[in-house]
This record gives structure tokens, C-alpha cells and sequence, in this order.
């Protein structure tokens, strides 16, 4: 993931079309779009799993449904723990037949629909309650010895100590870089974090979205709905503010911006 | 039964309650329903019959007229021991048939939710289930059904004019029972089932008791109920914790269950399980009125959560402002000093 | 075996309007899903029909939106589709439901089983699936957590009760209502979803499952819904706690013991 940072490779977010889409066949085809356009830039896709626990279609298939070509570097797929054990390894086989090594490992977040693993299908029953990113991390690299590089996410705005603790149990647990919450400027966790793990690779995200107070769950605290927010330049300043970091992209607009950070990571 | 004329209508009277049984033994939710059907049968000046159908039942029915029946039909049976739905509706629907009861009252368990749509069907009549609210309208003495609809967002209340007798289940929990009269005495009337080669294509094999397959929040006196504000299967852990310092069972909102974090056993609100508790402490729950439904009648309502606007924080009789992973350590550590 | 689920269309929020004539939910311009329930009932059906063999049908009453829910189904693996729609089935209660669903499948014909979800989250009635067995003549059995074993035209089901469970065993033809306990319901796959969005769904009316006008629609319906109204107010203004969390929790506890709670 170092390389990534040095040579400067953005890694784009992607959300597959949701399972209840009215037009999933013109969803398909944006996917697509997105996708290739990435892997042209030479930068990083990064998709989804059932973001924000809604139902939606798998990044696994929509590689292998749309016939979209994998170059190893260049994708990343997220994986929770809101599956059952057999769509699971569905996923992994997928992922490793078609060569993708980098995964996201989180707990992530749930709805009713979703199902969820459970401690006794990692191997886990006794000791933990619920299954979160630890036991998914522990158990992928049993079954997958080797087989991928694996990310962790990282909150900036849960209470620090709690959350240096899971992410060292999530580096333990086999995870070998770092994505953080989004952050919109200079944050004393990310500089703690830093300090702590200056060997790990680490991805802050920026928010790409004008709609700031969307953030506002994220960073626990009311973000006004009217406040003015300008990504491009928050994107700038966060790159001159963490030289030594990569830089995750949610809700960057195909449209309107992805021309525009072509010159900005120098 | 559809009414063609006024005649036919006065062809029905008297207030019934179907008794509940569990494992051959009457449940309290029977008194609750009696207590609802005395205020109606007042109102209609008319008597309240509870039938009252199992396996070495006779001699339970007695407290019933304490509680405020006039007559109990007891039909005693060893085929009626486990629950063979046919059966029982069969044997109602005879009776209804028989009797011509104006209103009939169902406890909305397992038991009687397949019951009275079975016999609703058969004696061609209206049901409406989980009422929260009965009444008689004084112009025509309809009996008009109160009951949340819509995940609880709306009262809608129901009425079935044209048909006889009007059926309604009641949730446990949700009416009160009287003041037993231990002095109160009534008829009791023996009937028989009819219906005897249902058990060949039905049979109850086995029945298990077991506390695992529910949380019977309904026992407990304290209840630590859960919303999205727990954020995780952690923030679970911690509210089990508190649980275990006070004495008291773990609920949840459907938004905790609904995302994973703790099992539906544990729901509270009208698609899980209805309390009555004396102390309800809701943490993180911001208070959808489907999960109101289900626990706005604790005698005791504590919220905690940050913000100090929610349903719940309105309802509550103490709303503490703060964060619930701050605060519920502190009160375990109070609590510790005593 | 031939196994016949029974599905419904359900507002997706809990944002009520109410159309002031009927006293009934206005559906239209609400996003609809497939109630969650009956999710497991698909998905008990078609798991039943992979170890035994047959076909598993999907049948819905509703308006002709509510063909998406039967799409659904389709996609989360049931063989067929039907659905009941026609302005004379509108403001249909439950009892008029149930008598609708149960001439259709009687039209369908030679079915063992049919299976539903234990409710609908927009009435939470639970009476439509004692209400096709009884209209049927069917045996039924509610709150179905477990399907323990199929053999020779009977099945055995674990149904919850409040203090645990029985094990009871039914000839075809049966109904059965099944709680989320079942199963695990599959996510479909776009494959499954891509051929779902294609498939031809039969619409059918009164006539062509020979219902009775007269028990079908409000007029078949002996219930009425006379009033709406939200539900009851606050009973009282809360005491309001707020400092630091041992100031907050300090205070509750002296609460607490004055009402002798504690």
C-alpha cells in the first residue's frame, strides 16, 4: 500500500447499484463507467459492501456479471461482517480467483435484511458476543493464509483510547493499512495516530461531497445544514497538511470533479 | 353472522372472553380481558361469559368471578390438553353459534392470534387484533376498537356494525384486570367437543418449556431497553452489565435489533413484546411510537440521551441529558457506593 | 410438492396519511417493499422445494404495483408469480384478504402447502394466514419456527408459544405462518434480480379465481375503519436532569431512592 502513497494513486470510492434500483440496467452501466474510468487513471476503485447497510449488489459480481477487467493494484473491496458464511466465502473465492488482493476489513453496519456472522462460523463462539473486523480479519487469514492485504478503518471522533485499543487488536488481528473517518482539517488523533504507527500505511479520507453536515453522525457533533463547504480545496489542504498519507475519496462526483484532481496530489 | 335487519341485532348480547390457557393453566391476561369486558357489558347492560376450553381445567375457573364474570362454559377435554387450532375454533364457533354473544374477546397470545381469525372466518364475522382501546358508541352501542396502525403512527379505531358477534384480541399486558371480589359468584355451564376426527390429520407430538426461546421481559421489574444510540453490539454489553448491577432484563428499540446488535427476543414496542414494568430506563431510544406502544405504561420512565428533544425524552419522568456511555458508568458507580 | 407463499406490499416508511374517505392509508407516493416477513416465508418455501423437489408460487393482492414485490420473489427464487389485482378487491380487510388469497389458490389447484410470513409490519394483524386456512378448511399452524421434517403429505413444524415451543404435525393440505426464526433469507444475486426484472406475471381478477363480488373489497369487508387519529399524547412533562455524568448520575440515584425505587 506504501506504493500507492508514493506514486500518488487516489483511491476512489464506488457504490454498487442498490438491490431495489428502478433502473438497475442504467445503474449497471455507470458502474461500469466509473470503474473503467478509474483503472484509465491509474488510480485505485475502491467498492462498497451494503454501504450504510443498504441492500445492495456485490462488487465480486458486478466485476464478474459486467465483465470489468481486474488489475490487481488497482481495486479494493470492501468486506463486513453482514453475511452469511457461505456469501462470504463466495466473495473471497471470487476475489481471489479474479486476482483482487486488497480488501477493507470492517464491522460495518447492519439492517434488518442483512444477515450476520456469527462468533461460531469464524471460530469464535465464547469469546466474543459479536462478530466484528477482529474476528473477520483473524478468520479471513486462516482460511486465506497469505492470499490479501488488508485494511482496517480508523475514527478519529470515537473516544481515543477505546479506539487506539481495536486498532491495535485490528493490526494483531493480521491488518496492514490504515483508512481513517473523513477529516475536513488538522486532527490531533490522525497526528497521534501518525506518531503511534509511522511504518503503517495510512489513507485519510477527504469528503467529497458539498454536503458538509452529512458528516455530522460521523464526527458527532451538529454540522449546520447551510454551511459552506468547498471539497477541492479542503483536498488540497489535507494533502499539504499529511504530505505522508494517501487519500480515500467518498462521494467524489464523476461528473463534476474527478477532472479537477488530476493536478491537485503533487 | 351478517345482520339483514334491527331484529337480528337484538338477537345478540352478553360480553365474552375466551379464557387463555398455557400448558392447562389460566393466565392473567384472561382477568385483564374480563376486567375490559365487565366496563362494556356495564355499558350494554349485559352480562360477561368467559368460555373457558382445556384439559382438567374445572376446577380454575372459579377465580373468573372474582374478577368480574357472570358465567363460565367450561369445556373440559383431554383432546383440548395441547393446542390444536381446528379444534378449539370449531368448538367456539359452535357456541357462538349456540349462544349469540355480542362481543367476543380474545387474548392476542400465540394462541389466540391463530384462534380468532380462524373462527372470524367461519362465523363470518369482523376481527380486529391488538386493540388498545374498546368502547361502546352510545348512538347504536357498536363496539368501536381502538388499535395503532401503521408501525404505531396512527390510532385507527374500527368498528363492524353489520356483523354479530364483533371480535377483538387484546394484547397481554394492555388492559387491567379488577380488583378481585372473592364474595362474586356465577353460573358455570359444561359444553363438549363435537369435532372428534380432527386429530387425525393433527397432532401435537411434544411440547418444550424453555426460557431461551424468549426473553420474558414481562417478569422482570426492571427493564435497560436500548436504541441506535447504543451504536454497536457493545453498547449492549454495557446495558446487560447495568441489567446485572440492578436486578433487571436487557430490551431493545427495532432499530438495535433491526441492525444486529442484540436478538428480536429482546424487542420492546408493538412488533415485540409489550411491558408494564415498574422501572423502564431507555437508553439511545429516541421513541418511534411503534416502540412507545410497547412500554408507555411503566410506572417509572427514565431516557437518557444526548438529545434532550425525543419522543421519549418528552414521555419520560426523568429525561437525563448526556451521553449514555458516560453517564450509565457513573450510576453503576453510584449505585456500588450504597 | 407444490407450495404456494403468500406476499404483501408494505410502505417502506412510517410516515402515515390517511385518505379521509376510506379512513384507509393513501399508498401512493410512498415506496413500498416487500413486507419483511414474508421474506422468510419465501425463502422457507423455496428452501423446502430445493430439498423436496416441486414448485414453489408466489401470490400477492394489491394493486398493480405490487408487482414489484412479486419480482422480488422471483428473484429471491420462487418458481412463479401471480398477482390478484383489480379495483373490485380495493379496501379489502382481512377477512375479505384472506377469502380472495384462498380462491386463488384454490384456482391454482393441488397445492400441499401454503406459507406466509407471521404478519405484515403496516397492520400487524397476523390474521390473513389463519383466515386462507379457514376459508380453505385447511389445517394451519402459526408462529412457525422450525419446519422439522416433510414425509409422506405431512409436515412437522416447531411452533412458538409464550413459554417455549411445541412440535406439531399436520397432513396436507396445510397452512403455516413463520416467524424470522426460521431461516436466514438469501440476498439475490444480479443474475437472479436481471431475469426477475424480465419475467411475465399473470394478473388475475375476480372472475378468473371465481370469487363471490360480494366477499371481496370494502363491501365483502365486515369491519370498518371509522376513525383516524394520532396517537395519545405525553402523560406529563419530564423532570430534566443535565451536568456532567456524575452530576447526572448522582441526581438520579437520589431520585431513585426517594421514590424508593432503589
Amino acid at each position: 500500500m506504501l506504493h500507492h502513497i508514493k506514486n500518488k494513486v487516489y483511491h476512489i470510492e464506488i457504490l454498487p447499484p442498490k438491490q431495489d434500483s428502478q433502473k438497475l440496467e442504467a445503474d449497471l452501466e455507470l458502474f461500469a463507467q466509473k470503474y473503467n474510468r478509474v483503472m484509465e487513471s491509474g488510480y485505485c476503485a475502491c467498492i462498497t459492501d451494503n454501504a450504510m447497510g443498504h441492500l445492495s449488489f456485490q462488487g465480486t459480481e458486478m466485476i464478474e456479471e459486467l465483465g470489468l477487467e481486474v488489475r490487481p493494484e488497482q481495486v479494493m473491496i470492501h468486506l463486513n461482517t453482514f453475511h452469511t458464511l457461505e456469501d462470504l466465502h463466495n466473495i473471497l473465492d471470487t476475489c481471489k480467483s479474479k486476482g483482487i488482493k486488497y480488501l477493507l476489513v470492517v464491522s460495518g453496519d447492519g439492517s434488518e435484511r442483512l444477515p450476520k456472522l456469527q462468533p461460531s462460523d469464524v471460530g469464535a463462539e465464547g469469546k466474543v458476543e459479536s462478530v466484528t473486523s477482529v474476528e473477520l480479519l483473524k478468520y479471513i487469514e486462516s482460511k486465506y493464509p497469505g492470499t490479501f492485504t488488508m485494511g482496517v478503518a480508523f475514527n478519529p471522533y470515537e473516544p481515543p483510547e477505546h479506539e487506539f485499543e481495536k486498532l491495535k487488536r485490528k493490526l494483531d488481528a493480521g491488518a496492514s493499512f490504515i483508512i481513517t473517518q473523513p477529516i475536513i482539517e488538522k486532527n490531533k488523533i490522525v497526528d497521534e495516530l501518525l506518531e503511534k504507527y509511522p511504518d503503517i500505511p495510512v489513507i485519510v479520507e477527504a469528503w467529497m461531497s458539498r454536503k458538509l453536515h452529512l458528516l455530522s453522525e460521523a464526527v458527532g457533533y451538529e454540522i449546520p445544514e447551510n454551511t459552506q463547504y468547498d471539497p477541492i480545496e479542503t483536498l488540497k489542504s489535507i494533502h499539504k497538511l499529511y504530505p505522508q498519507c494517501g487519500v480515500y475519496l467518498a462521494l467524489l462526483g464523476f461528473k463534476t470533479q474527478y477532472h479537477l484532481i488530476k493536478d491537485i496530489w503533487v | 353472522m351478517i345482520l339483514t335487519s334491527v331484529t337480528d341485532r337484538s338477537k345478540y348480547s352478553n360480553v365474552w372472553v375466551v379464557a387463555e390457557f398455557l400448558s392447562d393453566k389460566i393466565q392473567p391476561v384472561t382477568y385483564e380481558l374480563v376486567g375490559a369486558a365487565r366496563k362494556l357489558a356495564d355499558k350494554r347492560s349485559s352480562k360477561v361469559w368467559v368460555v373457558a376450553m382445556g384439559s382438567g381445567i374445572s376446577q380454575q375457573v372459579g377465580s373468573l368471578f372474582a374478577y368480574g364474570a357472570d358465567k363460565v362454559i367450561v369445556v373440559d377435554d383431554s383432546r383440548l390438553s395441547g393446542f390444536i387450532d381446528e379444534l378449539e375454533a370449531d368448538v367456539l364457533a359452535r357456541l357462538i353459534g349456540k349462544y349469540n354473544p355480542e362481543i367476543v374477546l380474545y387474548a392476542a397470545t400465540a394462541r389466540g392470534r391463530a384462534l380468532a381469525p380462524r373462527v372470524a372466518v367461519i362465523t363470518n364475522c369482523g376481527l380486529t387484533a391488538d386493540c388498545t382501546g374498546l368502547d361502546i358508541d352510545p348512538e347504536n352501542g357498536d363496539l368501536l376498537q381502538t388499535r395503532p396502525a401503521f408501525g404505531g403512527n396512527i390510532m385507527a379505531t374500527i368498528r363492524s356494525s353489520n356483523h354479530r358477534p364483533q371480535m377483538a384480541t387484546v394484547r397481554p399486558r394492555v388492559m387491567r384486570a379488577l380488583e378481585p371480589d372473592p364474595d362474586r359468584t356465577g353460573e358455570v355451564i359444561h359444553e363438549t367437543v363435537e369435532m372428534s376426527d380432527m386429530l387425525k390429520i393433527k397432532r401435537i407430538i411434544d411440547v418444550f418449556h424453555s426460557d431461551e426461546t424468549t426473553v420474558n421481559l414481562g417478569d422482570a421489574e426492571i427493564i435497560i431497553s436500548g436504541g441506535r444510540g447504543m451504536k454497536g453490539p457493545e453498547g449492549f454489553e454495557l446495558l446487560r452489565k447495568f441489567a446485572a448491577k440492578v436486578g433487571g432484563a436487557v430490551g431493545a428499540s427495532r432499530a438495535a435489533v433491526d441492525a444486529g446488535w442484540i436478538p428480536y427476543s429482546h424487542q420492546v414496542g408493538q412488533t415485540g413484546q409489550t411491558v408494564q414494568t415498574k422501572v423502564y430506563i431507555a437508553c439511545g431510544i429516541s421513541g418511534q411510537i411503534q416502540h412507545l406502544v410497547g412500554m408507555q405504561s411503566c410506572d417509572f420512565i427514565i431516557a437518557i440521551d444526548k438529545n434532550p428533544d425525543t419522543p421519549m425524552m418528552q414521555l419520560a419522568d426523568i429525561a437525563i441529558v448526556g451521553d449514555v456511555f458516560e453517564i450509565i458508568p457513573e450510576i453503576m458507580n453510584e449505585l456500588s457506593k450504597m | 410438492m407444490k407450495i404456494v407463499v403468500c406476499i404483501k406490499q408494505v410502505p417502506a416508511t412510517n410516515e402515515a396519511k390517511i385518505d379521509p374517505e376510506t379512513k384507509r392509508i393513501i399508498r401512493e407516493g410512498l415506496n413500498s417493499i416487500l413486507n419483511p416477513f414474508d421474506t422468510y416465508a419465501i425463502e422457507e418455501g423455496v428452501r423446502i422445494r430445493e430439498k423436496f423437489g416441486g414448485e414453489v408460487i408466489a401470490i400477492s393482492m394489491g394493486p398493480e404495483k405490487a408487482i414489484e414485490v412479486l419480482r422480488e420473489a422471483l428473484s429471491l427464487g420462487v418458481d412463479k408469480a401471480i398477482l390478484l389485482s383489480d379495483k373490485e378487491f380495493a379496501g379489502s380487510d382481512t377477512w375479505a384478504t384472506s377469502y380472495a388469497l384462498a380462491k386463488a389458490i384454490e384456482k391454482i389447484g393441488d397445492v400441499d402447502l401454503v406459507i406466509c410470513g407471521k404478519q405484515a409490519i403496516d397492520g400487524d394483524t397476523a390474521q390473513v394466514g389463519p383466515g386462507i386456512a379457514a376459508h380453505l378448511g385447511w389445517v394451519q399452524a402459526t408462529y412457525v419456527m422450525k419446519v422439522e421434517d416433510i414425509q409422506d403429505g405431512s409436515i412437522k413444524v416447531r411452533r412458538m408459544r409464550e413459554d417455549g415451543y411445541d412440535i406439531c404435525e399436520m397432513n396436507f393440505p396445510a397452512v403455516i405462518t413463520v416467524l424470522k426464526d426460521i431461516n436466514t433469507p438469501r440476498i439475490p444475486s444480479l443474475k437472479r434480480r436481471l431475469a426477475a426484472r424480465q419475467a411475465q406475471i399473470p394478473v388475475w381478477k375476480p372472475a378468473d379465481i371465481g370469487a363471490d363480488t360480494d366477499k371481496i373489497g370494502l363491501d365483502g369487508s365486515p369491519t370498518r375503519v371509522v376513525k383516524t387519529a394520532p396517537p395519545p399524547a405525553k402523560k406529563n412533562v419530564a423532570k430534566r436532569i443535565e451536568g456532567t455524568p456524575k452530576e447526572c448520575a448522582e441526581a438520579l440515584v437520589r431520585e431513585l431512592r426517594m421514590r424508593s425505587i432503589i
